[in-house]
């Protein structure tokens, strides 16, 4: 070994591991060997033992108790934020999920009942449809009738108002009735006792006055009815 | 010694990532004392190293998950953490004198000996704990980091690699020439009370 390789690994050729055990013994034959690197070992002891001196001299130094205080201070702000933070994040997909679901089963909802009803119109006989335009009207010029143009007539018919179709064929003008435009009239329909005909000025069989019939009734722009139908069961 | 397997670095850290408080502070106990004498070796101040260590559990605290056991030990990723914080607090103030280390009439304190014998051998160890110190603190900081790792905190080269995080070889020639450095300066501070004396 030279003087060159004993300055880098000879010194603490004892204390590293990673030199093998020749290197060791060539360092020690090279220190006893060489004055001045015998010398420069006695040195680096020497120094060393004033290393040692230093270490033990800071050996217990230790964090005074207040930064445990600190670090365990935070440490609880810290989780109890993240807790925090946690359950926030929990309750705001919860609402969101349960926001879903009830927007889920209430289109769900909507569209059962939209097929219901499609069903309903598909299944209905033809002559139940009523065209949209006259629907309104249809359902004022009722409500007019039933709230008092005819009073008699309104009391015995009953509260079930059907909507008729809108042909004017075998229409029968009931006595006394002026024929109006027809832009301006109505179809109504309505289940009424057969006697309640006799109110409109049409004869009646006694023996059957208390039957009830579904009528046609074609109400004027005045809300009086102006002709009858029996509409074909 | 075997530690058990809950008492584990790792299992520790696992733990108190989940909250587990007690676990943390098993894990600071285990390791702040090596940080502080690390970082008050390094800075020679005791302000400077309760920052640090403080820095080093607090970097812990927040992101445990960057730590890789199957990289190393957990006290060799503290040391990596407290030498950063060390470098950081010396590119800081690289001529820092500690405030607490001097006496009123401005010479240094030194350090306590625990058993002092007679007054005179704890004069003598006194003084040449100072000087020993001051060589220390005067090192330039990466070699002073090798021979704090390799000399006072009595790592192995790999352990002193590790928290160095640098190549064995790079310790090896760090702490040659740190050697060097401070065989130098302690015959130099040796010399001068010596001088000073022959001067007289």
């Amino acid at each position: 070994m030279k003087c060159e390789e004993f300055d880098a690994i000879g010194l603490d050729a004892e204390r590293d591991a990673s030199l093998s055990e020749l290197e060791r013994a060539a360092a020690r034959e090279h220190a006893s060997a060489c004055s001045r690197c015998a010398a420069l070992q006695d040195s680096w002891q020497a120094a060393r033992f004033e290393l040692k001196g230093f270490a033990d001299s800071t050996a217990a130094a230790e964090t005074p108790a207040r930064v445990e205080m600190r670090l365990r201070q935070e440490f609880r702000t810290q989780h109890g934020t993240m807790k925090t933070r946690r359950v926030a994040v929990i309750a705001a997909w919860a609402l969101a999920a349960a926001a879903v679901l009830a927007a889920a089963v209430s289109w769900s909802n909507w569209r059962k009942s939209q097929q219901e009803e499609a069903a309903r119109h598909l299944a209905a006989p033809q002559n139940s449809a009523l065209a949209p335009a006259q629907n309104d009207g249809a359902k004022t010029n009722g409500a007019n009738l039933q709230n008092g143009a005819q009073p008699g007539f309104a009391n015995s018919a009953s509260a079930e108002t059907l909507v008729a179709d809108n042909e004017l064929r075998n229409f029968t003008l009931l006595p006394g009735a002026v024929a109006t435009e027809e832009d301006d009239s109505a179809i109504v329909r309505v289940r009424m006792q057969r006697g309640a005909l006799g109110a409109l000025g049409l004869p009646v069989n006694e023996e059957r006055a208390g039957e009830w019939i579904q009528v046609d009734l074609l109400v004027g722009d005045d809300g009086l009815p102006q002709a009858v139908r029996l509409p074909q069961q | 010694m075997r530690i058990p397997e809950p008492e584990r670095d790792d299992v520790l850290l696992r733990r108190a990532a989940k909250g587990d408080e007690d676990a943390f502070t098993l894990l600071y106990r285990r390791h702040q004392a090596a940080m502080c004498r690390f970082a008050l070796r390094m800075t020679g101040s005791a302000w400077a190293a309760e920052e640090i260590v403080q820095d080093v559990f607090m970097t812990l605290m927040r992101a445990p998950k960057k730590y890789d056991s199957s990289r190393g030990t957990l006290g060799g990723y503290l040391y990596g953490i407290a030498r950063n914080r060390v470098m950081k607090h010396l590119e800081r103030l690289p001529r820092e004198v500690s405030l607490e280390q001097k006496n009123e009439d401005g010479s240094g304190a030194g350090i306590v000996l625990q058993d002092p014998a007679t007054p005179a051998i704890w004069a003598e160890t006194r003084e040449r704990m100072k000087h020993v110190r001051a060589a220390v603190l005067d090192l330039p900081a990466e070699f002073r980091e090798a021979v704090v790792l390799c000399e006072l905190e009595e790592l192995s080269y790999e352990e002193a690699a590790e928290a160095a995080g640098c190549p064995i070889g790079t310790i090896r020639s760090r702490l040659h020439r740190g050697r060097a450095l401070l065989l130098a300066k302690l015959e130099m501070l040796r010399d001068v009370p010596r001088r000073a004396s022959v001067a007289r």
